[in-house]
């Protein structure tokens, strides 16, 4: 007796994409035997019989294709169990009584190509199967409640390797704007009153959540899910939302997140906030910690911002100064004292390679203010004087010796550049001549001078060079 | 923990004098040396004052630096950071080496949400400097995190030093100075928002001896963004000490929203301000006013290129100096431009023009590193320099080439060398005109106790962030 044909084409279709995979030859090319089989029995035995009954025997090909009538083949029907999420088992078939008839559907039923003739044959008719069960859409647009029906959860279908999931197919509604947003996929996850929705967890399960939720332990649809690392087949990649384009969301967002939390949560944890806001950890106190059951969520890379230009290390003084808070959000004190520190000289960075040399040129005219990071007496002085340019006595030569009246009109040059004057000289080489008490009695008070203002506030700089017989003004 | 240690030689000038009888007309007809050195004769002096080439000075400066930070004491918030400095010199005495041990800070800290305390030595920096003291300092922060008050006061360390003002190593040419350290007070507020920014400073300093001012300040900052990528920012100060007003700028600056082109444009006035325990303040310096533009440009993505130009001129002196010419505006320019064809290539080249008052400079500079695997980097660097001065005879040029490599062995360790060779000339129309030609080599190794792999606490962001470019290898 030959096997009958029909349970082997239903189970070859049925197998899933990687069943040919388990087989050492192609899939069997029913439409070509179209004239030599007239009945699906002929290789398929009843599908009442069970899956494993369903394949042909091996022996049954080798009567034609025995290396002298037709060339040899070599088929074996696959082993283990099936790659495939569906729950249907072809047992069922004898229950699969359409309404208004009396018997069960023949193979060609559901595996039939629609005017394919005989043995043009398909893995399954899904419009059949959908019709059946009083579906109209397309498959992948079934109703959710219609899914558990024919499948099972994807944690469930064990036999189902990471290339299978990877090649599911993506219903229509995946496509839709604002699917990604809480009010599309979100929603969708919820929909049906169970826990989480069927349609869902057919293809998903919660690693495939976890790769963009970081709050999927507070997301119960996602708990709602069983984890199986096999999930993260289906590769999808975070993108940020529109929002985050904006070229003002860097100096926006934090009034975002304070206001809701929650939707930032989504895909960020403390250390998105910390990556930058590593001086103030605590902005980030709304939002969960990274720790196992969370996903990686949005990955922060730390740049400056747009407004931190190509000369912003020497022109940040204003921002710096007015909005310390806003420094503090990405810097800590570390970055400062880098450069502003007593010991700056020794930084690199901030002065230019051989700046020794040309210093002169900054310092005179103080390109910037030295002495804000610079000691004069400890900085400026020692150097100086270990290089014999500091005053060291008194005044008797010339320096300056590029105009020889230099003594005696220097009053311009020391107004303009008197903190590079006092990089070598000290209070007694110019009270030489300007003091009331002796010397020359030159007055030394110029343009701004308010001797009352500085009478009031310390006195005792007028006594150096007026004693005690400060003249009122 | 940071070490350096570093051969240089330098050379500077020595005081000597000449019977006014030995004496004889130089070329350009006023007098010299027999030996050719141009001399200072003050009228009804038997001697005449000249400055001829110093002794070699070769210093071998070397440091030890260490940064300490505790915390995870039990107590959330409380935190212990320190910053010290240790140095030396191998060679002939070196500025800057004395006292050996240096502590630049060393606080506690307890910070919380909404307030932050630290005591001990710390900085604070604002538009008035970095002020350093030993006491403490309150910061509050208001709930919206918009609005921070802070206050702080203690005994203070002289501007620009981590020394209180009676230290003698601040006071190499033995100029007055109080006898008490100084008390230093201070508080600001600032506000900050998405648009706006707004922070008012005022810091007194008093010598507690005769319980006079030292400095009163107080200051404004203010930084306005117009629309995304417009900035307007400014600030002022104001010395109550003295009733002036300080320094002040306003910046107009632009950054594309890509971050290819940025471009400031500066209005700014440059007041020195000195301690009323001395008495420069009573010589009236002036100020200058400055306009100066920067302008980056990223033409194609492995190309910066970058300019700057300002221009400054000195308020009026009030001075009468018939014999004496000097300066009183400059100008400084520079371009340069940055090449990164690969992460492993870059290629930097620029020049540098600056004349003015005292001092003028111009000069190329370039160099090229090379990344040999991820731990060696090598380069090489080569410079002109040409510096005449204003006020004494001196144009010097030096020529500078030399190789550098930077080694990263281990994840903690860090080593770097550089050797330079310097070509200088110094020319003068005396004897005093000399070359100085050598050699600079330094080395320094950088040891981290722990790295940041290894500080266990903080969040993965943080201890995965790649390192700052200043300590790239």
């Amino acid at each position: 007796m030959r096997p009958p044909l029909a349970p082997a084409l239903i189970a070859l279709v049925l197998l899933g994409p990687g069943a040919a995979a388990q087989q050492p030859s192609p899939h069997f090319d029913h439409y070509k035997h179209r004239q030599l089989f007239p009945s699906c029995a002929t290789c398929h035995r009843e599908p009442a019989e069970g899956e494993g009954a369903l394949y042909p025997d091996p022996a049954a090909c080798a009567g034609c294709h025995n290396g002298t009538v037709l060339p040899q083949v070599v088929w074996r029907p696959p082993e283990g169990p099936r790659r495939t999420n569906l729950r249907f088992d072809h047992a069922l078939v004898a229950m699969m009584i359409p309404a208004g008839q009396t018997k069960p559907p023949t193979c060609l039923v559901c595996h039939g190509q629609e005017g394919g003739g005989w043995m043009a044959v398909q893995r399954v008719n899904m419009k059949q199967c959908l019709g059946c069960h009083g579906v109209t859409t397309d498959h992948l647009a079934a109703p959710d409640t219609l899914c558990a029906v024919c499948h099972l959860a994807l944690p469930e279908a064990q036999a189902l390797t990471r290339a299978d999931i990877a090649t599911f197919p993506v219903p229509p509604s995946h496509s839709e704007a604002g699917w990604v947003g809480g009010h599309g996929h979100a929603r969708a996850a919820t929909t049906g009153g169970a826990a989480v929705a069927a349609s869902c967890a057919t293809c998903h399960a919660r690693d495939f959540c976890m790769t963009c939720h970081v709050d999927a332990p507070d997301r119960p649809p996602i708990q709602a899910l069983a984890p199986d690392p096999r999930s993260t087949a289906i590769v999808v990649h975070l993108k940020a939302p529109a929002s985050h384009q904006d070229a003002a969301f860097l100096s926006t967002h934090g009034a975002t997140a304070r206001r809701a939390p929650a939707e930032c949560a989504t895909c960020h944890t403390q250390e998105s906030c910390v990556t930058c806001h590593m001086g103030t950890a605590r902005v980030a106190a709304a939002l969960p910690r990274r720790g196992s059951g969370r996903g990686v969520g949005a990955v922060i890379t730390r740049r400056p911002p747009a407004f931190h230009g190509a000369s912003f290390t020497t022109g940040h003084k204003e921002m710096a100064a007015a909005t310390p808070a806003l420094c503090a959000g990405c810097h800590v004190r570390d970055d400062c004292l880098t450069c502003h520190r007593p010991d700056a000289g020794s930084a690199p960075a901030y002065h230019p390679v051989n700046f020794l040399a040309r210093h002169p040129a900054a310092a005179y005219a103080r390109e910037t203010s030295c002495s804000d990071c610079h000691n004069v007496a400890g900085f400026c002085q020692t150097c100086h004087a270990s290089a014999g340019l500091a005053s060291s006595g008194p005044l008797q030569s010339n320096y300056h010796d590029a105009n020889r009246s230099f003594s005696a009109g220097h009053g311009q040059a020391a107004r303009q550049s008197l903190e590079t004057c006092v990089a070598c000289h000290v209070e007694r080489d110019c009270l030489t001549c300007h003091s009331a008490l002796g010397g020359r009695r030159f007055d030394p008070h110029g343009p701004g001078f308010d001797a009352e203002q500085l009478k009031r506030k310390n006195p005792q700089m007028c006594t150096v060079c007026h004693g005690t017989a400060i003249p009122t003004p | 923990m940071d070490s350096r240690v570093q051969a240089a030689a330098y050379r500077g000038v020595t005081i000597d004098s000449v019977p006014a009888s030995d004496t004889i007309t130089g070329p350009s007809g006023g007098p010299t040396t027999r030996d050719g050195y141009a001399v200072s004769c003050f009228p009804g002096s038997a001697y005449c004052t000249f400055f001829r080439p110093g002794p070699e000075v070769d210093g071998a400066p070397a440091t030890l630096a260490a940064d300490l930070s505790v915390w995870g004491l039990g107590v959330p918030g409380l935190a212990f950071h320190a910053k010290a400095r240790a140095g030396t010199t191998l060679g002939d005495p070196w500025p800057g080496t004395e006292p050996a041990l240096q502590l630049l800070e060393g606080y506690a800290q307890y910070a919380m949400q909404r307030f932050t305390v630290q005591l001990g030595r710390q900085t604070v920096a604002s538009r008035l400097g970095f002020t350093g003291f030993d006491g403490g300092a309150v910061t509050f922060r208001g709930a919206n995190q918009r609005l921070e008050v802070r206050a702080y006061g203690g005994w203070g360390l002289w501007r620009g030093s981590v020394l209180p003002v009676t230290s003698p190593a601040l006071n190499p040419l033995n100029e007055f100075r109080p006898p008490e350290r100084t008390l230093v007070a201070g508080g600001g507020a600032g506000w900050t928002s998405p648009r706006f920014d707004l922070t008012v400073l005022y810091q007194r300093e008093v010598d507690p001896s005769v319980d006079y001012f030292a400095s009163e300040l107080a200051a404004v900052t203010a930084v306005v963004r117009v629309v995304p990528g417009v900035q307007v920012s400014g600030g002022a100060d104001y010395n109550l000490a003295e009733g002036l007003w300080g320094s002040a700028e306003g910046t107009l600056a632009y950054a594309a929203r890509n971050g290819r082109i940025n471009a400031s444009a500066t209005v700014r006035r440059y007041r020195p301000r000195f301690d009323l325990w001395t008495i420069w303040g009573a010589f009236s310096p002036v100020p200058y006013t400055a306009v100066d533009g920067s302008f980056a440009v990223t033409p194609v993505r492995p190309l910066l290129l970058r300019a700057t130009g300002e221009y400054y001129t000195f308020a009026n002196t009030e001075t009468s100096t018939p014999l004496v010419n000097v300066e009183s505006q400059g100008w400084r320019f520079s371009w340069d431009a940055t090449y990164t064809p690969t992460p492993l290539i870059m290629v930097q080249g620029g020049y540098r023009a600056d004349f003015g008052p005292g001092a003028s400079s111009r000069g190329f500079d370039g160099s090229a590193t090379y990344m040999v695997g991820e731990r060696l980097a090598v380069g090489v660097q080569g410079s002109t320099l040409d510096r005449p001065l204003e006020l004494r005879f001196d144009e010097s040029s030096v020529v500078t080439y030399g190789v550098s490599a930077r080694y990263r062995p281990a994840p903690r360790l860090r080593i770097e060398l550089d050797a330079n060779q310097y070509v200088e000339d110094r020319k003068r129309p005396d004897a005093a005109a000399f070359d100085w030609d050598q050699l600079r080599v330094s080395a320094r190794v950088v040891f981290s106790l722990a790295s940041h792999d290894e500080l266990r606490g903080l969040p993965p962001a943080v201890r995965q962030m790649p390192a700052a470019p200043r300590s790239a290898p």
